[in-house]
């Protein structure tokens, strides 16, 4: 599937992680995901709690924002960061709290390398659903009903974190909702920009520890008023 | 005159005289300061003699002139809310660019002096 054979496995990779106060689990995170993938870039948002500290003992390479910014400002930061390093060809956004797979970026980035795509998201809504919470669940869905450009792009799950792209979304991508809303955003902009987006089956890892750290639906209505009020370009 | 009446006329004078010290010097200052002006002589006005107020609202098809100053004010509000909105989006946008700025130049400093990402400072 991947080319194993080469020592520098993924060195024209970037993983990109925003990281907010994940002080129990970012350190066990990065290391694990620094296996498959030598280049990671930690993009601290201004967390309260020692996070930048862990991460420098992991490897990864860190950029701090002053203030706390909202994640979408983050993964903003983090490409920026990315896509200014030699050798840069792919892109992933991947969570800090644990929640995604590594295995899961990996098949994006296969798929990055094989097929005609500009950018991989990755759904939870193939297969079995059943591991999600209920409520959740339906936030989610109404989310993507709720979103005509998601569904005229073929997409089923618009609020997923896990995507994967290559340089030229990576130079084109303009993030300027810094909160949650962001998703949706990069949606509008893959309607507009005209990449080609696949949509990758993914497992999310649904611990205490990160429904704990998801977000809450309350702030569902956040990012909807997001969406409503982003800067219309 | 009530004392009521002098009271908001004041506050009416010192607001707008705050306003138009305050203010920018740029295009859109300009309109804040005329319309500033047209509020305080409305305003003044309106505390003098509220009965034309009574008056243009029987015009307008609203009952007494205090409903149509809480229309008027509802209005106000409004814009007020939305025009500060915007403004909040606006500064938030640029304070993100100068975040990630400086944050980026952080990073290269700090990679550029200790190539294996030492332990930031704090």
């Amino acid at each position: 599937m991947r080319a194993d054979s080469g020592l520098p496995a993924e060195s024209d990779v970037w993983l990109i992680m925003p990281v907010h106060n994940e002080g129990p689990v970012v350190a066990d995170v990065v290391t694990a995901a620094l296996a498959a993938f030598p280049n990671i870039v930690c993009v601290d948002d201004g967390s309260s709690d020692g996070s930048a500290k862990l991460i420098a003992g992991t490897g990864a390479h860190l950029v701090r924002h002053p203030v706390n910014l909202g994640q979408g400002a983050a993964i903003q930061t983090g490409v920026e960061y990315a896509r200014a390093q030699a050798g840069a060809q792919f892109f992933v956004t991947f969570d800090a709290d644990g929640q995604h797979q590594v295995a899961d970026a990996q098949r994006m980035v296969a798929r990055l390398r094989l097929e005609e795509v500009d950018i991989v998201v990755g759904s939870r809504f193939h297969g079995d659903v059943s591991h999600i919470p209920w409520l959740k669940r339906q936030a989610l869905q109404a989310a993507v009903k709720l979103s005509p450009r998601g569904r005229r792009l073929g997409l089923t799950d618009v609020h997923n974190g896990l995507r994967a792209f290559n340089a030229r979304v990576a130079h084109e991508l303009d993030i300027t909702v810094n909160g949650m809303g962001h998703a949706g955003e990069i949606v509008a902009m893959i309607d507009r920009c005209g990449w080609r987006v696949a949509e990758e089956p993914i497992d999310i890892r649904y611990t205490e520890y990160s429904l704990g750290k998801g977000q809450s639906l309350l702030n569902g209505v956040n990012i909807a008023f997001d969406s409503a009020v982003r800067r219309h370009r | 005159m009530t004392v009521i009446k002098i009271v908001l006329i004041l506050a009416v004078v010192l607001l707008a005289l705050f306003v138009l010290r305050r203010h920018g010097t740029n295009r859109g200052g300009a309109y804040v300061k005329i319309g500033m002006a047209g509020f305080v002589v409305f305003a003044i006005y309106a505390v003098l003699r509220p009965d034309d107020v009574t008056w243009i609202a029987a015009r307008l098809g609203v009952g007494r002139g205090t409903d149509l100053i809480l229309y008027l004010l509802v209005v106000g509000f409004a814009f007020f809310a939305i025009s500060t909105y915007l403004r909040f989006k606006e500064l938030e946008f640029r304070l993100s660019k100068l975040a990630r700025a400086l944050a980026l130049a952080e990073a290269a400093e700090r990679e550029r002096g200790e190539p294996d990402h030492p332990a930031p400072p704090g």
